[in-house]
């Protein structure tokens, strides 16, 4: 047994301190009755050596406490034996290859493949063989096997991907792999060992079943590179960021635009280091537009020398408000707060010289208090959401004297929340799981003055309810479509919903679920997924880069999670859309710092094997020290536990004496 | 007379507390003490004590009609009572102080049963003599009371309480005193048994009135070896039986300071009960009892 820090076995020389005082004695024990203490004095109290040690038992726990104490302080270990292959098996030896990015660079590759070949060429005869490439994943290119010629042929077939590669998640996944493998399992990697991909924890490098680590490099010192480093646009403007790094060759680079396939400017840059160049006068159509910006240089790496990007041009939608009065305060605050988001435009209708009809033009419609309807209007909006449009209504004042909301059908109580100025109610229940609310935030900061009261119906979905449980917020299915009511109006007398910061969020929120549209990320990184959800039993279609269908007609019809493996542009259609979404390669793969000399050999030691030399490691098994302070930890815990119960028993007669004698 | 050697000496092992201690009968605790008693007296020039006669004295109302002499009457037609030296027609009233602090002492008696043996004999000897006896068991409050009577039977009931005190709690003498002054209108003889752990003043403030009454007051003060001359090895917790104070004392204290302590107490005790004409006899448990029994035969006599 060794102990990491030594000096603090000193502590136990505290074990004197409990054989000390269990030789003090400060109180007799001896008690006896007496007729009568009114010619006694009390004597003054004695402290007294004993040569007798008392409560050995206790003693002896307490000098327990102590030694244990020094010795977590110590952190003792033990060393593990080395764990030698069972003699005549051979394990099993994975070869995994690099195939991010970065691998990409000339010649790097070829050593890689080379270096794979070597590999497999030093597995002892008869032992087991997999070959791994490793990305974003790690995936199996050949079967488990001693068949050194299939190892090879599937080693030729490897190319770069435009993924990028994390060791981290790379050893979790080897980690796994080899709990299911012969053991010893050794492991040969062939990699530029990018510092990049390393990961935040060391421990995440280091694998359990993994007996030793090969590491073989192949990475050769960065020449110069220049890479795009990122493309903002502000609709007709755009900025590229473009960073040189240092080395030697440094070459003039020429940065092209081309905005839907047709150039629109090109630039000459000759600095190195970090530089930004802004674009303007771009006429980007309606709708995605593909900017795509190329670098032409001679340089290091190809793949980060152009750069996707997709320009929305949206024009607004229009939204009709259907009002009584246009220059209202509900239309005000809708307008306001429909208006900030620029994809948002607010139509407001006259209800009496509105035209029902042309509804059908619109996704979704507003109304600002659902009783100013008459029997045909409503019967008109009734038949849009019926056919599949939604509408999002307000029950204002007018609905106060109705019996029957129109279009929901929804009885109206009596009663509501009191009209009295000073009273008012707060939101008691919210449903967060809802679109609508899940990402709006202080509802209970919210006053309600006055609400129209309403029971629901069957089959409505009630999203929000008041401090007395009265419905304030309420989804019912109507044919198709779907209605959205809000049992207030949004008149300041009301309620203070219109002057929160939760109503401006709430209605962009409303409009993007009521029109069927939810803002979608139009820029990834290779590798992200892209998600299509089920919408009326279809999720879409997506086509890649160079325009193959990802999902087969069957699987158009389910809800899917789409890897982006190539950079480029994928086009998506969706029941209620289509768009573009630009893919570019990790801009981390194009930092081609390696990981430190020591901080591979702290691997590969961690890992089993020996520090690696001339890019050949052979193995010998050292495994970390077996610690033990977990244990005497516990150990601990359980004296502590003891002294105290059995410190209190002995102390028991003494208190009661103590007590007894004050 | 080496029969009659004998016969003392065997009278006298039963005035031993260690012997009477083996007696569980309270009664015959009594008759052996003062029966043993007697026979040691039997000779004695100081004390006169015997039934012979004395005088004639004419029958008033209130006298015993058993001691009218009937052949007088038959003779003279006349009641005569008919007196015995010893005999003076008084009456006896033991107060016994069964407080937690009497039931310490022993072996082989405790304060209190060695105060039980007492009270009872001086109850058995009285009653010899015609005496009317009672008694009252006190500690804080009155716990049993007997009032004096010369009547058949009052002994045996006199001595049923005496043998059902038992030690507890605190004492106090100012309300037990104040209901005996109470109940008592006849002067006579007030023998008080206890250890007096209690303050001079207070014990005088309630004995005093029944000094001024007229009662002839005995104060019997009964402690254990071990309080008077206390030894104990190292040092010691003491706990008061009464109060449950417990004091840590050293034996080089018990040795040398407590015993003059309980010196002075006692001494100032006797002299306050000599400030009011009362007698005071301090008794140990390791005495025998004639030596209690002779201090109030004494006192007796004085008061004739």
């Amino acid at each position: 047994m060794g102990f990491f820090a030594p000096l603090f076995l000193l502590g136990a020389i505290a074990v004197a301190l409990p054989f000390w005082l269990h030789r003090l004695q400060t109180q007799s024990s001896l008690r006896q009755p007496f007729s009568s203490t009114m010619l006694l004095e009390t004597t003054e109290q004695q402290v007294h050596v004993q040569k007798k040690l008392k409560y050995l038992v206790l003693l002896s726990l307490r000098v327990a406490v102590l030694l244990i104490l020094a010795l977590v302080f110590a952190k003792p270990f033990l060393p593990r034996p080395a764990a030698a292959p069972a003699s005549g098996q051979e394990g099993t030896y994975l070869v995994l290859i690099d195939t991010s990015a970065s691998m990409s660079r000339d010649g790097v590759f070829d050593r890689a493949v080379t270096a794979a070949y070597g590999a497999i060429e030093s597995v002892p005869a008869g032992a087991l063989i997999q070959v791994l490439d490793a990305d974003d994943d790690v995936s199996r290119v050949s079967e488990l096997s001693a068949d050194k010629s299939m190892h090879r042929s599937a080693v030729s077939a490897l190319g770069v991907s435009a993924l990028r590669l994390d060791f981290g998640r790379m050893m979790t996944t080897i980690d796994r792999l080899a709990e299911s493998l012969p053991p010893p399992v050794r492991l040969h990697v062939i990699s530029d060992f990018q510092d990049s991909a390393m990961p935040a924890r060391f421990a995440d490098l280091v694998s359990s079943q993994v007996a030793e680590m090969i590491p073989h490099s192949v990475g050769m010192l960065p020449r110069f590179n220049r890479r795009i480093e990122y493309v903002r646009d502000n609709f007709d403007e755009v900025d590229i960021g473009i960073v040189a790094g240092a080395g030697a060759g440094a070459t003039a680079a020429r940065i092209e635009l081309l905005l839907n396939d047709e150039a629109i400017d090109a630039r000459v840059l000759s600095e190195t280091g970090r530089a930004t160049l802004q674009f303007s006068g771009l006429r980007p159509d309606v709708g995605d537009n593909r900017l795509t910006v190329r670098l032409d240089n001679d340089d290091d790496l190809a793949f980060d020398d152009q750069w996707f990007h997709v320009i929305e041009n949206v024009p607004p939608a229009p939204i009709p408000l259907i009002t009584l009065n246009d220059r209202g305060l509900p239309v005000k605050y809708l307008s306001a707060a429909l208006e900030s988001d620029a994809a948002y435009r607010v139509e407001p209708m006259l209800i009496g010289d509105a035209d029902f009809r042309t509804l059908s033009r619109y996704r979704w419609a507003i109304v600002d208090d659902l009783a100013s309807l008459d029997g045909e209007q409503a019967a008109a909006l009734a038949t849009f959401v019926q056919q599949g449009g939604s509408l999002f209504a307000f029950v204002g004042e007018r609905a106060a004297g109705a019996e029957r909301l129109p279009i929901s059908g929804h009885v109206v109580r009596p009663t509501g929340v009191g009209a009295g100025p000073d009273e008012f109610m707060t939101v008691g229940q919210l449903d967060t799981r809802h679109p609508v609310l899940s990402r709006t935030e202080g509802w209970f900061n919210v006053n309600i003055r006055r609400n129209i009261a309403i029971d629901p119906l069957a089959g409505d979905q009630v999203l929000m309810r008041l401090e007395n449980d009265v419905p304030l917020l309420i989804e019912r299915r109507l044919g198709k479509g779907r209605l959205l009511m809000l049992t207030a109006g949004l008149d300041n007398r009301w309620n203070d919903l219109p002057i929160r910061p939760v109503f401006v969020g709430f209605i962009i929120e409303a409009a993007r679920y009521l029109s069927g549209v939810d803002r979608v990320t139009k820029s990834f990184t290779a590798g992200d997924t892209l998600t299509l959800s089920l919408v009326e039993g279809a999720s879409g279609q997506v086509l890649d880069p160079e325009g193959n269908a990802v999902l087969s007609l069957a699987g158009t019809t389910r809800a899917q999670q789409i890897k982006l493996n190539k950079p480029g542009y994928y086009e998506v259609y969706t029941p209620q859309e289509g768009y573009i979404v630009a893919v570019n390669t990790d801009p981390r793969e194009s930092d081609l710092n390696t990981v430190a000399t020591a901080t591979l050999e702290r691997w590969v030691r961690a890992m089993g094997g020996q520090a690696p030399t001339d890019g050949r490691v052979t193995s010998e098994f050292d495994p970390e020290p077996l610690e033990l302070w977990h244990a005497l930890i516990f150990l601990l815990a359980l004296l502590v536990i003891g002294e105290s119960m059995l410190g209190n028993a002995n102390l028991t007669p003494l208190r009661k004496t103590l007590s007894s004698s004050h | 007379m080496a029969a009659l050697q004998a016969s003392q000496s065997s009278a006298r092992e039963l005035l031993r507390p260690e012997v009477l201690a083996s007696l569980k009968n309270l009664d015959l605790v009594a008759r052996s003490v003062v029966e043993g008693f007697l026979i040691g007296l039997h000779r004695s020039p100081t004390f006169g004590f015997s039934q012979e006669f004395a005088e004639y004295r004419a029958y008033s109302e209130g006298d015993d009609p058993r001691f009218i002499d009937w052949n007088v009457f038959a003779r003279t037609e006349r009641t005569y009572i008919k007196r015995f030296l010893g005999d003076t027609n008084s009456h006896l009233m033991i107060l016994l102080d069964a407080s937690a602090s009497m039931g310490f002492g022993g072996p082989p008696v405790s304060k209190l049963r060695y105060g039980q043996f007492l009270a009872a004999s001086l109850s058995f000897l009285a009653s010899r003599q015609h005496d009317a006896v009672g008694c009252m068991v006190f500690d804080e409050q009155v716990r049993d009371y007997r009032a004096p009577s010369t009547r058949a039977g009052r002994l045996q009931s006199v001595l049923h309480c005496l043998d059902s005190a038992e030690a507890r709690t605190g004492t106090k003498f100012d309300k037990p005193f104040e209901k005996f002054r109470e109940q008592i209108t006849r002067r006579g003889l007030v023998a008080v048994i206890s250890d007096f752990y209690c303050d001079t003043t207070n014990l005088l403030a309630g004995v005093r009135p029944l000094a001024w009454q007229g009662q002839d007051v005995v104060l019997f003060q009964v402690l254990d070896d071990q309080e008077l001359t206390p030894d104990f090895g190292g040092n010691v917790l003491l706990e008061d039986l009464e109060s449950g104070r417990a004091v840590e004392v050293a034996p080089q204290f018990m040795r040398e300071t407590y015993p003059e302590r309980m010196r002075a107490h006692i001494d100032s005790l006797a002299t306050a009960a000599a400030g009011i004409g009362a007698d005071h006899v301090l008794v140990s448990t390791s005495d025998s009892l004639d030596q209690a029994l002779r201090s109030y035969l004494m006192f007796r006599q004085r008061r004739q």
